[in-house]
């Protein structure tokens, strides 16, 4: 018997023909069916192809219905081992939780026009290095701008979070990644606010902007929000 | 795949459109089941290297200073547009708590990049507070 890979937890009903054509199983167990497909011996490999294709399968099922996404790299031993996941109470609360949801990613970066701002407010640090830019003279000047920076990120995330936070259900923070990142939020929002909530995020980003703009992704797969709290197995 | 809105203001994507947003969720999030289940994976190692990048680092700090040195400033000084950032009360505070924490981590960055010792502080002081006034006319 084949090991089996898991892309996610769904309800069976819902799962349309074209992703069964994909190659793709499901074992099931009542209301509730782990998405699945065979995998040969050896390790998976984390390529793009890989990681495209699993999000390509969940993405497709959360069009249609409520999909727990499960982390890259799942491996199921056989049936039985996805017969006992489905099993657990958790996974049904989670379908149930997640039935109308989805998860927005709200992703902040700044042009670099930001640091003009923010050195502007430290003027004398700055001609101490335009008189003399030295190492030292640069990195007290640079550890300034960071910390202004970080400071920056933190006011604008909290207004984001201001303007969408009556409008979502959870959100996570994540950590911005990159010098002129502002923010990394994934929100969880009911499926039928997505509009509302693009509408208030456009307010926002036409007062912010420039210098900061934003990327929203989304309606995904609630990928940040199906934490399990399972008891720890021997 | 990927759009303006309609101000322009926000890229939006209705999917994980690239590798990047893939690789972020996928490796990062998702349902989580280690206590049923083995994983051997191959590759992440190398996907992974250079997803974040370390901000509180001498190099990007003496990069920021460049970019600040280099932006021009004068424009964003006199402006009026400009938001909240550039008032009073806030810069205050701002350069004040500033100079303890760079003060502070002085020693450590020196000894990190291997510049001179203790001896150095008081003469940076001093040319500091020189530079200060002599940047101050350039601007009249």
């Amino acid at each position: 018997m084949s090991r089996l890979y898991l892309y996610g937890i769904t309800r069976p009903r819902d799962v349309p023909e074209r992703i069964r054509s994909q190659g793709i199983s499901l074992v099931v167990d009542e209301g509730r069916a782990a998405v699945v497909s065979e995998l040969g011996e050896g390790p998976i490999e984390a390529t793009r192809r890989n990681l495209l294709a699993h999000a390509d399968i969940v993405e497709q099922l959360h069009e249609e219905t409520v999909v727990l996404p499960a982390r890259f790299g799942y491996v199921l031993e056989n049936r039985e081992d996805a017969l006992e996941l489905l099993a657990l109470p958790e996974i049904e609360s989670l379908l149930e939780r997640h039935e109308r949801t989805c998860e927005l990613t709200l992703r902040g970066t700044y042009e670099e026009s930001v640091l003009a701002e923010i050195g502007a407010g430290l003027k004398s640090l700055r001609d101490a290095y335009a008189v003399a830019p030295s190492v030292d003279a640069g990195i007290a000047l640079g550890e300034a701008v960071g910390e202004a920076l970080h400071d920056r990120r933190a006011r604008d995330a909290s207004l984001v979070l201001d303007a969408v936070g009556p409008l979502v259900l959870e959100f996570v923070t994540g950590e911005p990644a990159g010098e002129l990142a502002a923010f990394d939020l994934a929100l969880l929002v009911e499926r039928d606010r997505v509009e509302a909530i693009e509408t208030r995020l456009e307010e926002l980003a036409g007062r912010l902007s420039p210098p900061l703009h934003f990327k929203l992704v989304g309606p995904l797969p609630p990928y940040s929000f199906v934490r399990l709290a399972l008891p720890v197995v021997a | 795949m990927q759009r303006e809105s309609s101000q322009g203001y926000i890229t939006r994507a209705p999917r994980s459109s690239g590798l990047a947003d893939v690789l972020e969720i996928l490796l990062d999030r998702g349902l989580v089941i280690d206590a049923y289940v083995r994983v051997s994976l191959v590759g992440i190692e190398l996907l992974t290297v250079d997803l974040r990048v370390v901000i509180a680092s001498v190099d990007t700090y003496l990069r920021f200073a460049e970019a600040v040195n280099r932006l021009d400033l004068r424009a964003v000084d006199d402006s009026k547009s400009v938001p909240d950032l550039i008032n009073k009360g806030g810069e205050e505070m701002a350069e004040t708590k500033t100079k303890g924490a760079v003060e502070g981590g002085m020693d450590a960055i020196r000894e990190k990049i291997g510049l001179g010792g203790r001896g150095d502080d008081d003469e940076d002081d001093e040319e500091n507070s020189g530079s200060r006034s002599r940047g101050g006319s350039n601007d009249r």
